[in-house]
């Protein structure tokens, strides 16, 4: 049962021809796209999100590619960035959206976005990039690189879960240990549950292509595309994040010159956890742009 | 239960400061103050303004009056809400003898609320163990009262959960599940009592801050203070029936089907003992819904005053 039900649904395909799932909220003058954190979850991340902001704005939500119900290619070709960014006007040109403020999380959400910006000024209006994951900014936390992703490991414990072959043995062991230190604040087991709900709703297929499909950049071109983002940007970023290290925001607020929001004593899950802080800072973003429709 | 009666040998003693400065509340009282019966203090608080008047009253002394906390911004926001701290908590005094502590004490701190914040009449929502004062005060004071909600009642009537009868005095040679509702293990690990205790009055998943906010209103009253309570008289089944019977308001009973304190059965029986009563169940609902399903409960009793007052609760003042 959904607080706010979409206005309409739609399946369209990439240039690849793998489809994407999408739904619209709402309407307005101005349009919002929140961006899926793909493949581990899927659209519902949003769910904290879209029945406050459709009451005030058009909203776009879709399913990443390998996640909900949009198709779950398996190579990881399908996953590379330019596929990723792609799908994001894909499903903005079969919603009849010229231009939108984008609105992410962590890695596939932002730096997607920040790709779009910098390719396509003229559709992005804005960027909301809650726990930015801009890649290279930073080194990742230590415990993520702590045990390698591709051997067999001598233990189960801990980050060795992030690591191939447990995966395959226990794809389910490894969402409800990442969403449970990610999302380490009290009271959290809803939104836990949720995101291993939806990480199942997914595939470790996907997930396995995805992964073999990141890297690869170059730092220098990060931070030159970083540069070239010339729409209004707001970085969120809480004090805890045990997925992606703050050190990553304050770069990304040196290069690009946006205001960064630290919140104190959260972690990773923004959205989901802190739902009414995010809306309302989404709120006040969307007027500090002059973009007051409603 | 009923006990003999017990005197702890201890002068009054004040109440002890919380553990943890009070977290922010989304409303402020708008009155404060503390009412005096026999030289024991009863705080109580005020918000809004207006008729009707809703008086959320005290459950079992093991916890106090933010019990109410959800309910109070909601209702608030269309009539006047009146909540006090049983005495034995919160801000209220802590009498050491048992007979403070008896059901119509509690039924006579009630009338001493509503006296003290010229409330001359109010609807009165109860959880739990709040039946039996609030059956004794719509019983005997028809005048005061215009209707009366009773969640997940504890009353001596109807179908009553085995498993938690161990005798609380014994020494017992386990500690598993309800015999941790024994004098010893209290002493013992009080906080193990109360993490007990509210995980069970919260089955429901995702409870984890209601617990957590029980369980610390729980260590505010202390120890020995709930001890001298359990030796209280409470209402027998037979005194509970006569009361039903002389109820004459609207009345409203809500439990859930899956409460692991009470059971259904006292829910059960006061919808049947009290003429026109209506009885609401809630599909995998636990014992204390007002603060683990509070929209649902705040709906419940919006509509229930709007049966007596029409027009509640659909125009923010």
């Amino acid at each position: 049962m959904r607080a706010a039900v979409p206005a309409s649904v739609g399946l369209v395909a990439a240039a690849d021809g793998v489809r994407i799932a999408h739904e619209t909220f709402g309407s307005g003058g101005l349009t919002l796209v929140l961006l899926p954190s793909t493949p581990i979850v899927h659209s519902r991340q949003w769910k904290g999100q879209v029945p406050y902001l459709s009451r005030h704005w058009r909203v776009v939500t879709f399913d990443g590619r390998g996640n909900g119900r949009s198709d779950r290619p398996t190579d990881a070709d399908a996953y590379r960035d330019a596929r990723l960014v792609g799908d994001i006007e894909t499903v903005m040109d079969a919603t009849g959206t010229d231009a939108a403020v984008l609105v992410g999380l962590c890695g596939d959400g932002v730096w997607r976005a920040i790709e779009l910006a910098a390719a396509r000024p003229e559709r992005v209006l804005g960027i909301v990039a809650f726990a930015p994951g801009v890649p290279l900014l930073t080194p990742p936390h230590a415990w993520k690189t702590a045990w390698s992703f591709e051997d067999e490991l001598p233990t189960d414990e801990g980050w060795a879960k992030l690591n191939r072959h447990y995966w395959q043995r226990d794809y389910a062991g490894f969402a409800r240990f990442f969403f449970e230190e990610i999302t380490s604040e009290p009271h959290s087991t809803k939104q836990i549950d949720d995101a291993v709900g939806w990480a199942l709703d997914g595939s470790v297929d996907a997930m396995l292509a995805d992964e073999e499909a990141s890297g690869g950049w170059d730092l220098d071109a990060v931070e030159a595309t970083c540069r070239a983002v010339t729409c209004p940007m707001l970085l969120v970023h809480g004090s805890e994040d045990t997925c992606q290290p703050i050190g990553r925001s304050r770069r990304l607020a040196e290069l690009t010159g946006a205001p960064l929001v630290v919140v104190d004593g959260a972690d990773h899950m923004i959205p989901g956890r802190h739902p009414v802080l995010a809306n309302l800072l989404i709120r006040d973003f969307i007027r500090s742009i002059g973009r007051t429709e409603s | 239960m009923v006990r003999a009666p017990f005197d702890r040998a201890a002068s009054a003693a004040a109440p002890p400061p919380p553990r943890h400065r009070e977290q922010t509340r989304a409303r402020y009282p708008d009155v404060e103050g503390f009412v005096e019966r026999a030289g024991v203090r009863v705080f109580y608080e005020v918000y809004g303004h207006g008729e009707p008047t809703i008086l959320l009253v005290p459950t079992w002394q093991i916890v106090h009056s933010r019990l109410w906390k959800a309910q109070i911004p909601y209702l608030a926001r269309h009539g006047r809400v009146v909540t006090f701290d049983p005495r034995g908590n919160g801000r209220s005094d802590r009498p050491t003898s048992s007979a403070a502590y008896g059901e119509r004490e509690m039924a006579a701190d009630i009338i001493a609320v509503m006296d003290a914040s010229s409330t001359e009449r109010a609807v009165l929502v109860t959880r739990s163990m709040g039946a039996q004062r609030g059956l004794i005060v719509a019983a005997e004071h028809p005048d005061r009262v215009e209707g009366l909600v009773a969640g997940g009642p504890s009353l001596a009537i109807g179908e009553r959960r085995a498993e938690r009868h161990f005798p609380f005095e014994e020494v017992l040679d386990t500690d598993d599940g309800w015999a941790k509702n024994n004098v010893h293990y209290w002493r013992r690990d009080f906080d193990g009592y109360l993490q007990f205790f509210f995980s069970r009055c919260f089955t429901e998943p995702h409870s984890t801050k209601q617990i957590e906010d029980c369980v610390g209103w729980g260590h505010e009253i202390g120890v020995e203070t709930l001890i001298v309570g359990e030796y209280a008289a409470g209402l027998t089944a037979d005194e509970t029936l006569a009361l039903c019977a002389r109820v004459r308001c609207p009345v409203l009973v809500v439990v859930g089907d899956q409460d692991a304190i009470t059971g259904d059965g006292p829910a059960i029986a006061l919808a049947a003992a009290v003429p026109g009563a209506r009885l609401v169940t809630i599909a995998g609902g636990g014992h204390v819904q007002d603060a683990r399903d509070p929209v649902l409960i705040n709906l419940l009793i919006r509509d229930f005053v709007a049966s007596i007052h029409p027009g509640f609760g659909r125009r923010i003042r």
